[in-house]
């Protein structure tokens, strides 16, 4: 589904990411874990583009999107086609960063309609049966700004899926949640795991991790330190760095 | 006053209208056009921009007034050996646009910018294209930031119009002098100043209601 190989990326001077290579099959839950400033979030972000890779390769459904080394850019695509490719990865954001003018049916339905130019009703019916997938079906009329935290993020989730994504990435989706709320963002995760979804988790949830994840990442300054079953990892980490973290977080 | 003069600061009434409203038009879209080119990435597009922006709000409106009308002629005769003349209502309009869309660019570039960057990161990570994003997701949200600065500028412009008498537009402030002049009395000033009010009053009181409309979602 997404390769990423030799990846490189530099903020001014700063290395944030250093030689990452990772590849995520379909069907698979790979979950990040690691201390804040590892470069978790980067990494995910270089996936879609938000970011852009200093150096390295990567792969989405095995077509060469992004090829960079120094900076410099090695490979001619088109925007249109990195947007398409793009778009074939729904992303959730720890910040939700939901439209803020828009209802929340709007909020579903206005990419699908602009960028892959389905119809409008199409695009509604779509997105209600997602809405009610996430338990949010009543709340369609409604601006965000009336939500909970949590129902935000659920939203959030239900947008990107609005796109019929191959595979989902998860940016701390429930970091700015208040604790009673991180549980229903979580159960509907869970529902999309079990329904077959590929997906890329970022998280400090360790439950979740363990419980969800097909493969556990830990990262540290940059580098993947580990990689294994969530079995491996929360009970028997080879990496010292890796039992370090982990003793402080469970 | 008699009917004729009442008839006459109608009519100036209505070429303030007409000068600020068709102003506000074309100041409005070149001002966007203007913003855009400043947020955008590209540094050709960003200099047009930046360079516009100094030369009209560096330099006096009633000069800009001036130039157009008196100097354009002269400047094109000597150079092409044919006078490019422009009628009083084009040089006015033509000048009240051109201010205005430097003022309404850097208001819009600002108000662009206070939007949450997050916003035209989850545009473009469902596949939209900048242009896109930046007129269904970007724009739209900055209305309600933008409508406090637009609409001081509108009432700006409209009072600005009044500086076109001086070539020769009958507009309000104009048929309020030739009346003063003309019989020595100076209340016909008042009357301008009345219907200047009014005017900015009615814009005062449609800003407020497009305020209240575009923070129904806040």
């Amino acid at each position: 589904m997404i390769k990423l190989e030799n990846v490189f990326k530099n903020f001014g001077t700063l290395e944030v990411l250093k030689d990452i290579n990772l590849e995520v099959k379909q069907g698979e839950v790979v979950c990040v874990i690691g201390p804040s400033g590892s470069g978790k979030s980067t990494m995910l972000r270089c996936l879609n583009h938000l970011e852009r890779i200093t150096s390295g390769r990567i792969y989405i459904d095995g077509e060469l999107m992004d090829e960079r080394f120094d900076g410099k850019e090695q490979l001619k695509i088109s925007q249109e086609r990195v947007s398409q490719l793009c778009s074939e990865l729904g992303m959730v954001f720890q910040q939700f960063n939901l439209f803020p003018h828009m209802t929340v049916l709007e909020n579903l339905t206005i990419a699908p309609k602009i960028v892959k130019k389905v119809s409008e009703k199409e695009a509604e019916a779509y997105a209600l049966s997602l809405l009610d997938m996430v338990g949010l079906a009543d709340k369609k009329d409604e601006y965000p700004s009336r939500l909970s935290g949590g129902q935000k993020q659920r939203v959030a989730i239900a947008r990107a899926l609005a796109m019929k994504p191959k595979m989902m990435l998860f940016d701390e989706p429930t970091s700015a949640l208040d604790p009673e709320l991180v549980g229903e963002v979580l159960e509907v995760m869970k529902q999309l795991a079990r329904d077959g979804m590929t997906m890329i988790v970022v998280t400090h949830e360790m439950g979740f991790a363990r419980e969800v994840g097909t493969r556990v990442i830990f990262m540290d300054d940059g580098r993947i330190v580990e990689e294994d079953t969530p079995e491996v990892i929360f009970s028997n980490p080879k990496h010292e760095r890796t039992q370090s973290f982990l003793q402080k977080v469970l | 006053m008699t009917t004729e003069q009442i008839l006459a600061f109608a009519s100036g009434a209505g070429y303030t209208i007409l000068l600020t409203v068709v102003s506000v038009f074309f100041g409005s879209i070149l001002g966007l056009l203007l913003a855009l080119f400043r947020v955008s990435k590209n540094n050709v597009l960003n200099g047009i921009s930046w360079f516009y922006i100094w030369i009209f709000r560096g330099t006096p409106l009633f000069m800009q007034i001036m130039v157009i009308y008196y100097a354009l002629p002269i400047a094109t005769l000597n150079a092409f050996g044919n006078a490019w003349t422009l009628g009083p209502f084009q040089s006015a309009t033509l000048a009240l646009s051109l201010n205005t869309a430097a003022y309404l660019a850097e208001t819009i570039r600002g108000a662009i910018q206070s939007i949450d960057k997050g916003q035209m990161e989850a545009a473009t990570a469902l596949g939209m294209s900048y242009n896109q994003a930046m007129f269904k997701i970007i724009i739209p949200q900055s209305y309600r930031r933008l409508l406090p600065p637009v609409g001081n500028e509108f009432i700006m412009l409209l009072k600005d119009s009044s500086l076109v008498s001086a070539i020769g537009m009958t507009e309000t402030l104009r048929v309020a002098r030739v009346m003063a002049n003309g019989t020595g009395r100076a209340v016909y000033y008042l009357y301008a100043a009345a219907i200047y009010l009014a005017l900015t009053t009615i814009f005062t009181l449609v800003f407020q209601k497009l305020e209240k409309k575009y923070s129904a979602y806040e």
